[in-house]
This record gives C-alpha cells, structure tokens and sequence, in this order.
C-alpha cells in the first residue's frame, strides 16, 4: 500500500515541477524580446500635437517643397539672414566686373567647395542673370530658402537623410509641427566643412 | 522621598540589568534611542545652520519628512514643488519654477548619436552644464566625448580629455552620457529606490530620498552617474530657472546625479539642451514609439549599435554610422 502511494505521488510532483519550469521559462522567453524588435512593432502613428506646453519655433520659416515620411515639414528661411539681399540692387542690367566685385562688395567671400584647385564658381550655384536666384544643374531657378534643392544635387546622400532626420536637425521641438534647419543654416555655403577650433570646454577625470 | 526617587530609579536600572532581557525589549530599547538621536541630530541640523527664519526652518522641516516621489499624490507633488521654489526665494535669493510634469503618453525617449558627423566642438557639454544647473566648482559634466582612434568602438580606448583644435584628422568623435536603459543596473542596485525609470523611459533619482551610497555608479556599465561632491555651486545669474523636479532642480550635497534627457525640456516637447546646442546635428532626439519619428528613421535605415550591447541593459541610446 505504501509503495502504491508513493509511485502516485512522485509523478505528480514531477509533472507540477515540469509545468512550474516550462511557466517560468516561458516568461523569461516572452521578457526576453527586445526593446527593438518592441519599438519597430509600434506603427501607430503618434499625435504629435498631443504634447502639451509646445511652444512654436519663432524663427521665421517656410514650407518646404519636399515631403517628410509623406507629410509636409518646415524649413528655417535663409533669405532675411544674407545680409546683402536682394542682389538686384546691384546686379541690375548694368555690367559688374567679376574682379570688381571680389574686391569691393564681396571680399569676404572664400571659397572652399570642391575639389581642390578645381573649387565651384559663382555661377555654378548662383543664377548667371536674376542674382536674386540660385540655378541648378537643370537650368531651374532655386530660391534661396529652398537651397536643399540645388544642394542636394551633388549630396543626394546628405539629402536623402536629411530628409529622415539622419543628418541635420530639428529646430527646438522634438515635438509639435517639424521644423528643421536649412542647409545654409549651419554650412557656409562658400566653405561648408567646419573649420578646425577648440572645443567650447574640457573635461577632468570622472569622481 | 527623593531617596525613595532614587531607590525607584535604582530598582529599574537593577531590573534592567539583572532580568534576562528579551531581544524584543533590547530593540526596542534601542529604537528609541535612535530615534531619540536622529531628532537630536536633525534639530541641530536645522538650528546650527546659518540664522534661518522660522518660515524656513518650518518648509526645510516639512521637506525633511516627504515621501518619495512615486508614491506622492498629485497634491502632494505641488506642495513639495511649491516648498522647493519658495526655500530658493528664502536661501539663494532666486525664483525658480520647479515643475513636476508627468510623462506624455504614448511616448518613450530614444537617442541616437552619429560617430560619423561628431566633430568633438563639446559645445553639447556647455549646455548641459548651463541648462542642468551642474557644480562649475568641481566642473561635473553628464556628457564625456572621447577623441577615438580609428577602429576602436570602446570609449574605454578614448581620450576624454583632449584639448586641442578639433577635429583631429582621422580621429573620430563619440560622446557618452547616461543611457536610460531598459534594463537599468543602476536601479537594481539602489538600496532606497530613490531611482527608477518614468514610464517614457528616463531613468530619474528622488534626489531626496538618494542617501549617496553610490552603488548605482558602480553599478552602471557605462560610467553615465556623477556623485554631487559639493554644494551645487553655481553663479546666480546662470541659473537656469525652469527646472523640474526630477530634473536640473538644486540638488543637495552628497546625491548622486545624472543625465535626465533634461526632463524640464523633452516633457514639454523641446529637445534637450545637448541636442540643441549640437553644431554638427549629430545627435538626433524623438518618440520611439512615433514610426514618422527622426529616431525611428534612424534605426530603420542607418547601420546602428549600441554600448556593450551583450551584457543586455538594453540602452536607448544608439550609435550610428552615415
């Protein structure tokens, strides 16, 4: 009788520590997916403007003509911060001397774009009759707040992820309608690689 | 009768001394006296300090004895909010908005950092330091980049000390911080639960309830908390006055600190400060959970990785390639 007893119950108890086992494993399993695999499962699109507190960009902006995952996006403007604009108030009709214009009105321009000894042109960027214009490789006129047009000719990649969000960036908000800084924003168009400086600080050896 | 006093008092000590004593009793014994030592403590504390006012030393009485922030309720969260920004008017003579704004749903913080594009400028440090408030007496940063050898993606490897006219041709440029985990370490090791992760996923600290034991430095496989050495030193008129509670409020000696993805900024939709002050755009900022966000285009279409991705915390901060 005894005997009987305990072939009952040590199956028993197997069976229940197989089953608490494969329970417990079977939660480490479903823990143990990744917080990627977690976030790319995630297509719901999100209300931005459900953010509370959004304060809009204040810097002046424009809409740009390209398209952001299928919806628009702003661009910062460029026109209002080039400081001799419009061109057309000297480039008119009249003839300026390129070496004239070098040395009286614009001096301070350096060019370090392309590559070298074989740098870019005015005219390969800016519009040969209406200054008041940028051309691109097509014949088109492009306006100065939609560099990223004639840019992204050449730098279709930097282009490409730009237009992601890759490079480049948003202006302020994270959150709220996209607002992202124009090329001309952060490159010198003449010179666009940054020049060499010190760093804004240093660091000292972590407590 | 003051014999007979003295007899009574004898007869206890006796009694004490000579019954068996339970542990019980010997506890609580103790107990009392410990609490009987800590107000005394506290009382000097509060009374050897500087000449305080009595409205001061009544708030810095209320904020000694607050709960820790998870389980305050909503109204217990202003008070102690109004408490801190009114023991600021009082002690540093500055007004301060300190919020306590609760995360946005549908939303977790990611991060990505792209090596390619990183010039080393640390111009996201300044900012950091400006924006969370940061000891400029023992120059505490949250941000390290470390000048890095072609080749090499352990920052271990780094100098994160350079100074020099950057960048450095065929170096490249990797900036550290703290990386908000899933899986923290960090808040596993808190024996006071003073840190923990907010449902957006940035891994705060109860600055109040940190007793500065720094387990949870040790703890983090990426060198992302600072130990407050001092008093938080920092030129009144660079003070910034939008704080929050978990974020870039004051915080008091000896606590430990760290990256917050500046919590006063991201939960009112702003980016944080290091992303803004970026020259280079390397840093990119969003909603992970947003599939039209910059960060989700990042992962999807650029060559990512994270730090010592193998031991599984699970960070929320990716590095990318162009």
């Amino acid at each position: 009788m005894k005997t009987n007893s305990k072939f009952f119950i040590l199956p028993i108890i197997s069976v229940l520590l197989m089953f608490m086992l494969l329970r417990d494993g079977a939660v480490a399993v479903a823990s143990e997916k990744s917080l990627l695999e977690e976030v790319k499962a995630v297509n719901e699109p999100f209300d931005s403007q459900s953010v509370k507190q959004v304060r809009p960009v204040t810097q002046k902006t424009v809409l740009a003509k390209e398209e952001y995952q299928g919806g628009t996006f702003r661009v910062l403007a460029r026109k209002h911060a080039i400081e001799r604009y419009k061109c057309s108030r000297c480039h008119l009709d009249k003839p300026v001397l390129v070496t004239q214009g070098l040395e009286l009105t614009h001096g301070n321009v350096v060019i370090n774009h392309g590559r070298k000894g074989d740098e870019l042109g005015c005219i390969d960027c800016h519009h040969p009759d209406d200054r008041d214009y940028l051309e691109d490789k097509k014949g088109r006129k492009v306006d100065f707040d939609h560099s990223y047009q004639l840019c992204g000719q050449c730098h279709f990649r930097q282009k490409r992820d730009w237009l992601g969000g890759a490079h480049g960036k948003r202006v302020s908000n994270w959150a709220g309608d996209r607002v992202v800084y124009n090329c001309a924003s952060c490159h010198n168009p003449h010179s666009p690689r940054f020049e060499k400086r010190f760093p804004a600080t240093y660091s000292v050896p972590l407590n | 009768m003051s014999s007979q006093k003295q007899d009574e008092a004898k007869t206890t000590i006796e009694d004490v001394l000579e019954k068996p004593s339970s542990r019980r009793k010997f506890l609580k014994g103790a107990s009392i006296a410990a609490a009987a030592g800590s107000a005394a403590v506290a009382a000097s504390y509060m009374s050897a300090a500087d000449p305080a006012s009595a409205g001061e030393l009544k708030l810095r009485w209320q904020e000694y004895f607050k709960k820790n922030y998870r389980i305050m309720s909503q109204e217990e969260k202003d008070e102690t909010v109004t408490r801190l920004e009114r023991l600021a008017k009082m002690q540093d003579n500055v007004d301060v908005q300190i919020g306590n704004e609760p995360p946005v749903e549908k939303v977790l913080f990611g991060y990505a950092f792209n090596i390619t594009r990183c010039e080393g400028f640390m111009e996201c440090v300044t900012a950091c330091v400006k924006e969370n408030n940061l000891d400029r007496k023992t120059n505490t940063q949250y941000i390290r980049i470390f000048e890095m050898e072609p080749g090499q993606l352990d920052p271990s490897t780094g100098d994160g000390q350079y100074y020099h006219k950057v960048p450095v041709d065929d170096k490249f440029y990797m900036g550290a911080q703290c990386f908000h985990c899933e899986k923290a370490p960090c808040i596993k090791a808190c024996p006071t639960k003073a840190t923990w992760k907010e449902p957006d996923g940035i891994v705060v600290v109860d600055y109040n309830w940190c007793i500065g034991c720094r387990y949870c430095q040790a703890a983090c496989p990426y060198y992302g908390r600072r130990f407050n050495w001092g008093k938080g030193e920092v030129p009144k008129e660079e003070i910034t006055t939008k704080q929050h509670y978990l974020g870039n409020r004051k915080r008091p000696m000896g606590k430990m600190e760290k990256c917050t993805f500046c919590i006063q900024r991201t939960r009112k939709g702003k980016l944080p400060a290091c992303v803004e002050a970026c020259p280079t755009g390397s840093r990119v900022f969003g909603n992970l959970l947003d599939p039209d966000s910059e960060i989700r285009y990042v992962l999807k279409h650029k060559k990512v990785f994270r730090m010592k991705e193998e031991i599984g915390t699970q960070p929320k901060f990716w590095y990318f390639i162009d």
